[in-house]
């Protein structure tokens, strides 16, 4: 069958399927309907924070949707005495760190697992995904008590040392599901051609899971920004977060400032939200570690 | 790769940094979780007291308050999710433009933090100016002496819906993609026998979706059990403790209090209760991938 024919089968099926069958305008209706409230259960909570933060102190005790828009908000927080300047460098630093070193032994570590097998192969490997339900909370109580005698509680080096163990066995499953799919015969033509053992990794087989890693490199940098837990135990002064620098703003000498909130909730907000449209293709199956494409 | 010990090599790196930062304080929460340890009293562990500090979590109102707000939180956030994200799904699983743009939309709850999530339900479900607590009130005027976040049935239920408003889009991404994979020719057929809407849906869709539905739902239980941030940010545990749920109580006992023995014991009990929860989700996981 012509490609042509087939595409014009296939087209026809989805008409078959997806078309309304001549039902009544009334399902039609049942969908937009369906369809507004989608958008506002999704949007308005991000609109809110929008309009929020551009709004001024007495604004923001309104539900006004019409003002004059101003960006002070934004000044204010980066000013003294709430300097998000450096806790905005702290995020940055530590999801940046976490994944230098996540995703390289994670690549090597996801390499070997899906070429070779070897004793006791299956059981690591298992260990490997199950190290990621350990909950934070169990990493933290050791390691705040051993932080606290080596002199790590309230330094980026501590962050960044908890979230690799958030990272790293997420981002070897997730980069060993990439490599499993790559066929093997791919190395083995390198092989033949003259390639060694080390430029085949380095030019045939990840730049080919290349992909993958980024999907991998991405999703961490999200969880280093997004973690709380550790950046509010660990990092209560020198080494605060973004998430933490949220208390900077709701526990200033006018009680919860909810404009202030809204532009702190902002610059957490926009650089992740641009991410995730990055890498959107694969954001279920990033997340679910493949059990749902 | 055919030196014998290239694979060794390329492991080691990954293996030693997951064993410090997650087997290693495994095994030390173990330990202490038998020992008596106030930070308040004494900067090193001190004498084993064999399981007291499991013993005495059954005497602590806090303790049993705890596991009854996580399992009422569970119960709430998985099934908003799960039902709500099932609708939207049935909405938008049909190939159009308007859908393509619902579903890339569809990503961004999720990767908003947990922590602004709180702060913007809390915003919004405030009494005098929070813009779903008008919405509810305009909707339903009976609510309107409602104080939500002061109420403890309704904190509760803003903290699950903060959390929904997250899961519930993701978990629709999840069913739409099982959706698609359904052929055409088996819903086809089921018309062509005479299945109306509702038995197409309750015989044909939803036991094909059971495969993905088990994921979502122990994805979304193990999360669940684990609810810590919005709790801190939206209802600071409140009112009374009505939302103080499991991990904000060990993070209080350990780090409130600072009795180390007592949270690492309740710590533990966690990884038991999530344990049987990954085991489940690893088997599948696993199962799936042998079967693919």
């Amino acid at each position: 069958m012509s490609y042509a024919a087939k595409s014009l089968e296939k087209v026809q099926t989805n008409v078959k399927v997806s078309g309304f069958k001549g039902k009544d305008w009334l399902s039609g209706l049942g969908y937009w309907v369906g369809v507004f409230l989608t958008l506002a259960f999704i949007l308005i909570p991000m609109l809110w924070i929008g309009l929020t933060s551009l709004k001024t102190y007495r604004q923001a005790f309104t539900l006004d949707i019409f003002f004059e828009p101003t960006l002070d908000n934004f000044k204010i927080i980066f000013d003294e005495p709430y300097s998000f300047g450096p806790k905005l460098v702290n995020s940055l630093i530590v999801g940046i760190v976490t994944i230098l070193i996540a995703i390289p032994l994670a690549m090597m570590a996801a390499y070997a697992f899906s070429r070779f097998r070897f004793w006791g192969s299956n059981l690591l490997m298992v260990w490997v995904l199950t190290t990621q339900f350990i909950p934070p909370v169990v990493i933290i109580i050791p390691f705040f008590n051993l932080f606290r005698s080596v002199g790590l509680v309230d330094t980026l080096q501590g962050l960044i040392i908890l979230d690799l163990a958030i990272v790293l066995p997420y981002a070897t499953w997730m980069i060993k599901g990439y490599i499993d799919a790559l066929p093997m015969e791919v190395e083995e033509a390198a092989l033949v051609d003259g390639c060694n053992d080390l430029s085949i990794l380095y030019r045939i087989t990840f730049p080919l899971v290349m992909p993958g890693i980024i999907v991998a490199a991405v999703f961490g940098f999200m969880a280093c920004w997004n973690e709380f837990l550790f950046a509010l135990i660990i990092g209560s002064r020198n080494a605060q977060t973004l998430q933490v620098g949220f208390f900077g703003v709701t526990s200033g000498p006018r009680g919860l400032q909810w404009e202030l909130m809204s532009a702190t909730g902002m610059i957490v907000m926009v650089p992740i939200l641009i991410l995730s449209l990055l890498i959107r293709k694969h954001f279920v199956g990033g997340l679910t570690l493949g059990a749902v494409k | 790769m055919r030196g014998k010990y290239a694979k060794f090599v390329m492991l080691s790196p990954a293996i030693l940094v997951l064993l410090a930062t997650t087997t290693y304080p495994l095994i030390y929460a173990l330990i202490i979780s038998f020992r008596n340890w106030k930070l308040t009293k004494s900067p090193e562990p001190k004498e084993f007291v064999g399981l007291d500090n499991y013993t005495q979590a059954f005497d602590d109102s806090g303790f049993t308050n705890s596991l009854q707000v996580t399992f009422l939180f569970t119960v709430l956030s998985v099934s908003l999710s799960l039902g709500i994200g099932l609708a939207i799904a049935l909405l938008v699983q049909k190939k159009s433009l308007v859908n393509t743009i619902l579903k890339t939309l569809l990503i961004f709850p999720f990767a908003v933090s947990p922590t602004l999530k709180g702060f913007s339900w809390r915003f919004m479900l405030n009494a005098d100016y929070g813009l779903y607590n008008k919405i509810a009130k305009t909707v339903f005027p009976p609510a309107k002496d409602i104080i939500w976040l002061n109420d403890t049935f309704w904190a509760m239920f803003g903290l699950a819906m903060s959390e929904t408003w997250g899961w519930a889009p993701l978990i629709a991404l999840m069913f739409v993609g099982a959706l698609g994979s359904i052929s055409p020719e088996i819903t086809e057929a089921a018309r062509l026998d005479g299945a109306n809407n509702f038995s197409l849906f309750f015989y044909i869709t939803l036991p094909l979706l059971r495969p993905v539905i088990l994921i979502a739902l122990l994805l979304k239980t193990i999360f669940s059990l684990k609810m810590f941030d919005q709790v801190v940010t939206m209802t600071g545990g409140g009112p009374g403790r009505s939302t103080q749920t499991f991990n904000f109580f060990i993070y209080q006992i350990g780090f409130r209090n600072l009795d180390m023995g007592y949270a690492s014991a309740l710590a533990i009990m966690l990884v038991i209760f999530l344990s049987i929860l990954a085991y489940l989700y690893v088997k599948l996981l696993l199962g799936k991938g042998a079967s693919a």
